[in-house]
């Protein structure tokens, strides 16, 4: 098992990669009217430029959720490593109206902190 | 949209966005704002100056400011802004190379870019040569008011392209 972390590394890594930018700026692309609340896990995270995302199991499907730059993460309470796989957390947010599955979030709340994101 | 395939593309793309220097610009809490300010900065002196002289090339106060001395000022600036603008804009291009690749607008910048630097060349190489005798004129020659306005459309092009690699 000594290649395990690495290897989930890895793979937490290519698959925060694949993560495209494009389309998470600006509010144009959600559907404000449409609010909603997810609990769940955290299956992966990725705590990158330009901004943090992470995929959560919520509500029997797997939600893709953008969250805001690390700077800003920090700045609010939120540093890296203070999310971390299979921690649970509250996110509200809109989803997007290109992807039944993408949500971004306005504000998060994890280990018991609630962080504005916007 | 799949959010669980790794960066796919050509390997020099996924070679790029996959090393240190890519991975280190992700992860960085103030190098990648820091690069995005330095591009910005970078592009500002480089656009505003070009638009200005665009402006005097295609008449706009010109016999009061003479062209090349107005060049003197605004062409260092330029200049400038490009070597800013340029060096900056590829570290930010390593942190999604994959994605950029194929975004439209990425495309349309770098094309705008092509056109205006050669633009820019036939400005230097034809009408430009010549600038002292048209230096005071209240009217540039007609080659000077083509390249202004040329340069004007193409430089808020590739600035309007920039902005819209974010939404596409």
């Amino acid at each position: 098992m000594t290649h395990a972390r690495p290897l989930a590394l890895a793979a937490l890594l290519s698959a925060s990669l694949a993560w495209p930018a494009a389309a998470h700026h600006g509010w144009g692309g959600y559907e404000s009217g449409q609010e909603m609340t997810l609990t769940g896990t955290v299956q992966q995270i990725a705590f990158n430029n330009p901004h943090a995302m992470l995929n959560l199991q919520a509500g029997g499907k797997v939600w893709h959720v953008v969250l805001a730059p690390p700077s800003r993460m920090s700045t609010r309470g939120l540093p890296a490593d203070s999310i971390k796989p299979g921690q649970t957390v509250t996110v509200v947010g809109y989803p997007a109206k290109s992807d039944p599955a993408e949500l971004r979030a306005e504000r998060i709340t994890a280990a018991d902190k609630t962080v504005e994101l916007r | 949209m799949d959010h669980d395939l790794g960066p796919a593309g050509p390997g020099w793309l996924v070679a790029l966005e996959t090393s240190g220097l890519g991975e280190s610009l992700r992860q960085s809490v103030w190098l990648y704002p820091l690069v995005e300010i330095t591009h910005i900065l970078g592009f500002a002196l480089l656009v505003g100056a070009i638009l200005a002289f665009d402006l005097r090339l295609i008449g706009i106060r010109a016999p009061l400011l003479p062209a090349d001395a107005l060049a003197r000022l605004l062409l260092p600036v330029a200049v400038t802004g490009f070597a800013l603008a340029v060096p900056t804009g590829f570290l930010l291009f390593t942190t999604e190379a994959t994605a950029l690749a194929r975004n439209p607008a990425f495309l349309a910048k770098l094309g705008l870019i092509v056109l205006a630097l050669l633009n820019i060349l036939a400005f230097h190489g034809l009408v430009g040569r010549r600038m002292a005798e048209w230096s005071l004129a209240d009217r540039p020659p007609p080659g000077a008011r083509f390249v202004g306005a040329a340069s004007l459309a193409l430089w808020v092009g590739v600035l309007a392209c920039g902005r819209l690699i974010a939404y596409l």
